[in-house]
């Protein structure tokens, strides 16, 4: 019996939480815990810190602090084993331990998500390789619902695009493989962007290293029956939608407050207080008490597991007030359901259900003040600005109009992110900006912000971000690919594509909406229309004026191909052959055609919000019209403009160091 | 015995080289799908350039790393710098890794590679790291130097900035000796934000300077003092 499917979520996050046990439970005795920064909140995700205490862990360390006391003899490192800072650090806080603590350390050292070569090298180095009991935690996907896995890569936008380091393409594919090892082999992976052919040819590639290690099952010799297909995306091919303003409610959470591993953390002068001691999490005995937290910042969970804010999240926040009325309301008649319970039974199915309103009603209360408080920035002047400028540049004006609007944000002094992601936006739909205003730019950003700028903005231009429209890497693409050969531009170009694919669409339903521009007001993600161009060809075909060459049973991206070469980066399609045909064809045969299958998409770099919630749209969609099809979205990480730009931004300035004379 | 399931390529080419015979053993190892057995054994076979190559098209860059690792060790540091120039993964990862450790392997790097704008990066990165003003001052001044010969207009535009950055620090540091009123120091302030400070505090002849040294726009001067007067109006 194949492993099921749809259950690959709730399996990633118990072998998570077993592997993780497991190596605690090794370490005989009470132990003290050491976590890298970036993976304390990621552990939330599949356990919880009473289950650690359980499992002999006393205190939780987290490594960039250099903290960690001797209370214990047994010192437990859980640390990220691909960047050899890291592991750097890790080793000098080893040596350390050894060197003061009174007591002789038991010290184990544990890789996320695999033991490497130069983790190895750098310990060794440091004479503690003998010492350390060394082990790995294979950690690749993370479940953040059912139908969305992430890496929760944080530096992976800025290694792949900033730094132009792959590592975050190798770890893909390893994620990747774990799925068709237990599923079978993609039958098909379509994508689109260089680094998506990149992640394509190492997941060729990690089939034939199977095969040499006779470690292929019988899976990865055969195409999975119940996959369909494996759809990758390159972040690159669409910078757009990620610097735009989102505009749906958990997009906008997102925008204004910042959403890390499904939580948020909220004034709780916004959203009260948290009612009485909620269950700690994982990091916490590093925190503060309690008390002191609780007066700045509230932790809330932001997931399905609350029905209400599933309902919401996909929403366009224009809507949001509405549809929390609607909901107090019908909570409010469910309470006043109590009057015309007359008998010990009705009576006593009302008290049942009562533990379930509470519920509904904190929520609601949360969310009522959450998006009371994003409203008061939604109606601020500068940020129907901001959203006006956006507009009229995805819709295609000249953006040359929307100077004024933007220097006068520079000199009222706007957040440096807003200003940055408008010209950026502008960069990246109208292939650059003129050399003379981009200069003029520059120079009032580091006048109002500062100099340390001249950083901030040099790694923009690095990533294709904010050029000039002189340089050769700013050039469009010319259109539909027909142009000569000489013209090599290499970048999307929205003007052809806005028209092709119908970016912008104008008058739509706000309340049951039928496209995904939905969730911007208008604006269509171009990223998520290129997978309607493999999922939904009728319905493009509707949008568009002229015929395109499709037949009814086009698959891959047969008709669009054209189109598709105004996009930035390769578009492939392979399929993947097993290895004994027979054999395939008969467990085909055996598994029937009716079954539900899933798709699989896959977001290098990053995905959005909005993304995620016109991909849910698109699932609906394809069942309504009856297609037997599930999606789950795959990614390194949840990213949002706001998220690239403080990755970005210079955050010391030259006289932050100065020691007063 | 191309073809063949599960054929180990890497043991018989180990085998090939114990019996002295390096040519065979690396045209064996081209067979071998599994970069993790392959790259270690051409390491040890001294073909490094080969090894650097084979970690490169496996897309591991844990392996990449460990390769730039010993050849950094075991090449003298020029030639090293140049087997890395002409493969962007490498010398992407070594950038990215050396950022922490090894800032002047860098600035070798970007010096051979002739990169003056990365180079003068990393020391206007130093500059924010120094604790006396002159020390900022100074580091701005090397940054500048570096971008002497680059005639493209971005370095034109970085020495300028980088002057006009040294400039301000000065003027900051003559407003902090004269101005005691306790609203605190104005070293380290952006431009807007100096003049912002000075208007607020009723130093408008000083703010007016600082506009016009540094030719700060008309319509952005009027934003800021209206907004500077404003301030100073609602607290006092």
């Amino acid at each position: 019996m194949a492993p099921n499917i749809d259950k690959e979520a709730e399996h990633l996050r118990n072998k998570a939480r077993k592997e993780l046990l497991g190596l605690l439970e090794g370490v005989r005795g009470k132990k003290n815990l050491v976590i890298g920064r970036d993976l304390t909140g990621l552990l939330s995700l599949f356990v919880q810190f009473p289950t650690l205490k359980e499992y002999g862990v006393d205190k939780v360390f987290e490594l960039e602090n250099g903290n960690t006391d001797s209370s214990q003899r047994n010192v437990v490192y859980l640390v990220h084993g691909e960047k050899a800072s890291l592991v750097q650090s890790v080793a000098e806080q080893i040596k350390k331990l050894q060197r003061n603590g009174s007591v002789e350390h038991e010290i184990s050292v544990c890789w996320v998500p695999r033991r490497t070569l130069v983790s190895n090298r750098i310990l060794e180095d440091e004479g503690i390789l003998g010492d350390v009991n060394v082990s790995e935690l294979p950690i690749y996907f993370l479940p953040l619902e059912d139908d969305m896995l992430s890496m929760e890569m944080d530096e992976a936008f800025n290694d792949l695009y900033l730094r132009h380091d792959p590592s975050p393409l190798y770890l893909a594919s390893k994620a990747l493989m774990q799925i068709q090892q237990r599923h079978g082999l993609f039958p098909r992976i379509l994508g689109k962007g260089d680094n998506a052919r990149q992640l394509a040819n190492l997941l060729l590639r990690g089939r034939r290293e199977l095969d040499a290690d006779d470690a292929a099952t019988q899976y990865t010799s055969m195409p999975s029956t119940s996959i369909e297909q494996l759809i990758i995306i390159d972040r690159d091919v669409d910078f757009a939608t990620v610097l735009l303003t989102q505009l749906t409610y958990e997009g906008l959470i997102d925008e204004l407050v910042g959403i890390k591993h499904n939580r948020a953390e909220v004034d709780s002068a916004v959203i009260g207080a948290a009612p009485l001691q909620r269950s700690q999490t994982g990091s916490s005995s590093t925190s503060p008490p309690p008390a002191i937290r609780q007066g700045l910042k509230r932790r809330i969970q932001l997931d399905s597991s609350d029905s209400l804010y599933e309902q919401l999240r996909s929403s366009n926040f224009a809507l949001i007030g509405p549809h929390l009325n609607k909901i107090a309301r019908r909570l409010e008649s469910d309470y006043e359901g109590r009057h015309t319970a007359r008998g010990i039974n009705e009576l006593r199915d009302f008290v049942n259900k009562l533990p379930g309103f509470q519920q509904e009603h904190q929520s609601l209360a949360i969310h009522t003040n959450l998006a009371d408080d994003l409203s008061k920035h939604t109606r601020s002047e500068t940020f129907n600005r901001e959203l006006e400028v956006q507009q009229n540049i995805a819709a295609g004006t000249d953006p040359i109009y929307q100077h004024d609007t933007i220097e006068e944000l520079i000199a009222r002094d706007t957040p440096l992110s807003t200003i940055l992601r408008l010209l950026c936006l502008e960069s990246t739909i109208a292939g650059g900006l003129r050399p003379k205003d981009l200069e003029s730019f520059r120079r009032q950003i580091l006048h109002a912000y500062g100099f340390q700028h001249l950083l901030t903005l040099d790694k923009l231009q690095t990533m294709g971000l904010l050029q000039p429209r002189s340089s050769s890497s700013a050039l469009l693409l010319p259109v539909g690919g027909a142009g000569a050969p000489s013209e090599k531009g290499t970048k999307t170009n929205y003007g052809y594509l806005r028209k092709e694919l119908k970016l912008i669409i104008d008058e739509y339903n706000e309340q049951d909406p039928e496209d995904i521009a939905y969730v911007y007001s208008g604006y269509a993600p171009l990223s998520i229309r290129i997978v309607q161009c493999i999922l939904q060809k009728q319905y493009l075909q509707t949008l568009h004026k002229s015929p395109l060459p499709l037949t009814p049973s086009s698959t891959g991206w047969a008709g669009f191909e054209d189109i598709l070469k105004s996009a930035r980066g390769p578009t492939f399609n392979i399929a993947q052959k097993p290895a004994d045909e027979k054999a395939a064809r008969a467990k085909a045969a055996l598994a029937g055609t009716g079954n539900w299958k899933t798709l699989f998409f896959m977001f290098v770099g990053g995905i959005t919000f909005t993304e995620i919630a016109a991909l849910r749209f698109i699932g609906r969609k394809l069942a309504e019209s009856g297609q037997r099809k599930k999606i789950v979205i795959c990614t390194t990480g949840i990213i949002s403009g706001r998220s690239i730009m403080e990755g970005v931004i210079e955050k010391s300035n030259l006289g932050s160091r100065l020691v007063a004379a | 015995l191309r073809g063949k399931h599960g054929i180990s390529f890497e043991a018989i080419a180990r085998a090939a080289y114990d019996e002295g015979r390096g040519h065979l053993a690396t045209t064996l190892l081209n067979h071998e799908p599994r970069a993790g057995k392959q790259v270690p054994l051409l390491l040890n076979m001294e073909e490094d350039e080969i090894a650097l190559n084979k970690a490169i098209e496996s897309g591991d860059t844990d392996l990449v790393f460990f390769v730039l690792l010993e050849l950094k060790k075991k090449l003298p540091l020029a030639t090293f710098l140049r087997t890395i120039s002409d493969k962007p993964v490498a010398s992407a990862l070594v950038e990215s890794s050396f950022r922490v450790s090894d800032r002047e392997l860098l600035k070798d790097l970007y010096y051979q590679d002739d990169r003056p704008i990365e180079g003068s990066n990393l020391l206007l990165g130093e500059a924010m790291q120094q604790t006396q003003v002159q020390a900022v001052v100074d580091k701005l001044k090397l940054a500048g130097r570096l971008l002497t010969d680059a005639k493209d207009s971005t370095g034109q535009f970085h020495t300028k900035a980088l002057t006009e950055a040294a400039q301000l620090l000065k003027m900051q540091e003559a407003f902090d000796k004269d101005i005691t009123d306790g609203s605190g120091s104005y070293v380290g302030l952006s431009v807007n934000e100096t003049m912002f400070r000075l208007i607020q505090s009723g130093y408008s002849k000083r703010a007016a300077k600082v506009q016009g040294d540094f030719r700060v726009p008309e319509k952005t001067w009027w934003w800021i003092r209206l907004r500077a007067l404003t301030a100073a109006r609602l607290w006092g």
